[in-house]
């Protein structure tokens, strides 16, 4: 018993917690966050309504510049990330969003992929389920006469017989 | 010899429609005189195709204005090399490239099988074919490249300033040779369901012709994005651009029909959903150039909008209704042969694996197309850009990246518990580990954690399968470490090929972890002197000076860069203004060493005076080249196993 709580996947376990701790309490999170940060992250959030279509952060067009340039004195009269991002939008409209807001008809590109992720993965269980419990097709042992040599299971094992039969065929030559 | 060229191209659709009508006449009267007809016709294509492209080439390299394509896509100043690449600037020249690859395949593929009297390859060679005949109409009735102006202007439009880039030589015949290559694993699954044939040789075929496309394919979209760094100057290197997605998706689903297709080969099962993939892979190398071609969506690729988008929409959807009903039609055909033992085993994590990679295309599919669909419901102009994409596909990535550590350690059949301990426990410490010496490094927020601990744990399960099996050899094979993992890559170049691809994709997935939750950015307009600080380095304006280059005025500055006071280099960001067009192109100075990217970018000279520099420190973004290169080295390795049965073959035969 206290050797199997002692086994490898309990330190693996109880490295996690520790790593959990020193993610949430050790180091500080980036609680200090700098102007330079905010205004990037507002930045990494907008795209150029110009012709360029990039996002602001890496923009040198002259609309991408002045833009920029009203997110960095926005944020440093300390105004908020929602509070410039609304400010663009209103300005240049909701196609400068990078991603469009969550709510009414765009919530549709939100949610599909993950709905469609979940999904794809229960139905691929359900189908997995259903073939486990198939019975053995008749038609594999008819056609080897129920003599068929048994599949290894591994690549490992197939490393193994591999290297088995090279060193037989080796001794045969000499 | 605008009039040979459209002969050429005339004769060309008339040679895929007889190759069509012969080989489907032969195939139904069991002659073997109109299946030998149909063959040549398709040989005869390719030559005409290749004629094609010549004169327009000739045309191009002269500066032959009296053609309406050279004049719209060449000027007098354009340096030869790009003459030469303006055939794929535009829409006939590129739609001219698309028929001399797909032609060249069609060749390729009669070829490798010419000693084969089986019809099915000339069932196959019949659909290859029937996409010739979709293109050479395009080109003959539609879109040709051979159109002639009344009156030639003395000096042309010019070459898009963002195609004057080394880039273009291969980047787009790269990743052609990628898209276009999916027609053959395409042919072949329609001719399987045509004939209704059984068997699993085909799909042996079907797996190497596309690993040849795929890997073809990521190399054209690790060159696009290395272009997309060195030309655009954002300081990035994917910005899921509609068409960069566009060439993704196929990418995508093919990687899932290469993990997919080892259940078939191995167990006789996912039969409909291996040739539903194979179809899948091909509509959407053809939705990618319709995205190019349509103009539907904004895209730094949209250099050759037109309406022939509707046609591309038309033929994929004639396309995938066909195959739908032959699916349909012959789903007794796609039974599976065999049933699982268990659930956790190798077939079930690549189930799980393909379901994750097919939802990764949707997701970057519906993201792609959805600002057309939200307008038209709402009448709201949107944008589903790099914002949305790193949201919804990050998470869907990492998931991925944990199966491809697990997939290859898993038994066929059924994974025992020993054999889960044995494979898993390492892995998850090495993982573990890696997570905790990251921290200090700074990186927080889960998704970081998770790619940092999966990154690890699949380096791990690829150094553990490579250790045993130089165990299992070491009685045969006493040879020094280095040798033995070359013997056994050698052994098993199919098994340990796929290995090296995982290796390079953690490698990118690493680059691209560094290069993006690390990178620094600073930008400051600087006069003479002035210093602005990223990271460790200064980077110092020491001038400012223009002058013209070929077709371009340069306005190049110079900075010195240093770091802890030490001088290092002289480096020279530039910006340049295509006479022709009037447009403002950005050359960057990337100072690169293995361990970071120092990225300079000239915004431009202000109305003071002063010059605007950005700069950006991406830390390991050398590792996303090197991945790359990698992934494409382990293909390669995979393909030369199957060269090798075949030598075999052949000599035992």
């Amino acid at each position: 018993m206290t050797r199997r709580l002692l086994g490898p996947g309990s330190f693996i376990l109880a490295a996690l917690l520790v790593a959990g701790l020193l993610s949430g309490t050790a180091i500080p999170a980036r609680a200090d966050t700098s102007a330079k940060d905010e205004a990037r992250a507002i930045t990494d959030q907008i795209i150029c309504p110009c012709s360029c279509g990039e996002v602001l952060t890496g923009c040198t067009c002259d609309t991408g510049k002045s833009m920029k340039a009203f997110v960095d004195s926005s944020v440093k009269s300390g105004k908020g990330k929602d509070e410039v991002m609304g400010a663009l939008v209103s300005q240049y409209g909701e196609v400068v969003r990078g991603a469009p807001k969550a709510q009414g008809f765009n919530l549709i590109v939100w949610i599909a992929p993950f709905a469609a992720t979940l999904l794809g993965l229960v139905i691929a269980a359900v189908i997995l389920r259903r073939w486990v419990r198939r019975p053995v097709p008749a038609v594999a042992t008819v056609s080897t006469g129920g003599a068929m040599p048994p599949v290894p299971s591994s690549d490992e094992e197939l490393d193994e017989l591999r290297a088995r039969a090279e060193d037989e065929l080796r001794r045969l030559r000499e | 010899m605008s009039e040979l060229g459209r002969l050429a191209l005339f004769l060309s659709f008339c040679c895929s429609v007889f190759a069509v009508g012969s080989i489907a006449y032969g195939l139904r009267s069991g002659f073997a005189g109109p299946l030998r007809s149909g063959r040549r016709a398709v040989w005869v294509v390719c030559g005409l195709a290749l004629l094609s492209v010549i004169i327009l080439e000739r045309a191009l390299m002269a500066h032959d204005m009296t053609y309406r394509y050279v004049a719209e896509h060449t000027s007098l100043d354009l340096p030869p090399m790009y003459s030469f690449s303006s055939l794929w600037a535009g829409q006939e020249g590129s739609l001219l490239l698309w028929l001399l690859i797909l032609s060249a395949y069609g060749a390729a593929f009669l070829f490798t099988y010419r000693k084969r009297l089986d019809p099915f390859y000339d069932a196959v060679a019949m659909v290859v074919a029937g996409v010739m005949v979709f293109f050479t109409s395009l080109l003959t009735f539609v879109s040709s490249p051979f159109r002639i102006l009344a009156t030639p202007p003395s000096d042309g439009a010019g070459l898009n300033p963002l195609l004057q880039n080394p880039g273009m030589m291969i980047h787009p015949p790269i990743l052609y040779t990628g898209y276009v290559g999916f027609v053959i694993p395409f042919a072949f699954a329609v001719a399987v369901l045509i004939l209704n044939r059984s068997g699993t040789r085909w799909i042996e075929e079907v797996r190497r012709w596309t690993l040849f496309c795929w890997g073809f394919l990521a190399f054209g979209i690790l060159l696009g994005a290395r272009w997309a760094y060195i030309e655009l100057g954002w300081g990035g290197y994917w910005g899921w651009d509609p068409v960069e997605n566009a060439s993704l998706m196929p990418w995508l689903v093919g990687t899932a029909f290469l993990h997919s297709v080892m259940i078939e080969q191995r167990r006789g099962m996912l039969k409909t959903w291996n040739i539903a993939l194979i179809v899948l892979t091909f509509e959407l190398s053809i939705f990618g150039t319709f995205l190019t071609r349509s103009g539907v969506l904004t895209s730094v690729h949209s250099f050759a909008e037109s309406d022939i988008g509707t046609w591309f929409l038309a033929f994929i959807l004639l396309t995938g209704t066909i195959t739908t009903a032959l699916i349909l039609y012959r789903k007794a055909l796609l039974e599976s042969e065999n049933r699982m033992d268990a659930i956790i085993s190798r077939e079930g994590s690549f189930l799980f694996n393909n379901v994750l990679f097919v939802a990764l295309c949707f997701a970057t599919f519906l993201g792609t197309v959805f600002p057309v669909v939200s307008e038209a419901v709402t009448g709201t102009k949107i944008s589903v850009s790099a914002p949305f994409f790193n949201r919804v596909n990050v998470p869907i990535a990492l998931v991925l990246l944990l199966l491809t550590g697990m997939g290859p350690v898993l038994s066929w059949k059924r994974a025992t518990t020993s054999v889960l301990k044995r494979n898993f426990i390492l892995p998850t410490f090495a993982g573990v580990l890696a997570y905790l010496l990251s921290l200090p490094l700074g990186v927080r927020g889960l998704y970081s954690s998770v790619c940092v601990f999966g990154s690890a744990f699949v380096a791990t399960t690829i150094v553990m399968e490579f250790a045993r099996g130089v165990q299992a050899r070491k009685d045969v094979d006493p040879a020094s470490l280095p040798m033995a993992v070359l013997h056994l890559v050698q052994k098993n170049k199919r098994r340990y090929g796929g290995y090296i691809v995982h290796a390079g994709m953690v490698l990118l997935f690493v680059g691209v972890l560094g290069s993006s939750v690390f990178q620094k950015e600073a930008h400051a307009p600087l006069k003479n002197g002035e210093s602005l600080s990223i990271g460790p380095y200064q980077v110092t304006l020491r001038g400012i000076a223009e002058h013209q280059k070929n077709n371009a005025m340069h306005t190049i500055a110079t900075v010195g860069v240093s770091r802890g006071g030490k001088f290092l280099s002289l480096e020279h960001p530039t910006k340049a203004v295509y006479m022709k067009s009037q447009q403002p192109m950005t050359e960057v100075a990337l100072r690169s060493t293995p361990m970071e990217d120092l990225y300079l970018i000239l915004g431009g000279v202000n109305e003071d005076g002063t010059v605007s520099i950005q700069a950006y420190i991406n830390p390991l973004v050398s590792l996303v080249w090197f991945g790359g290169v990698v992934m494409v080295l382990g293909t390669m390795i995979s393909l030369a196993d199957r060269m090798r049965i075949r030598r075999e073959g052949r000599l035992g035969a």
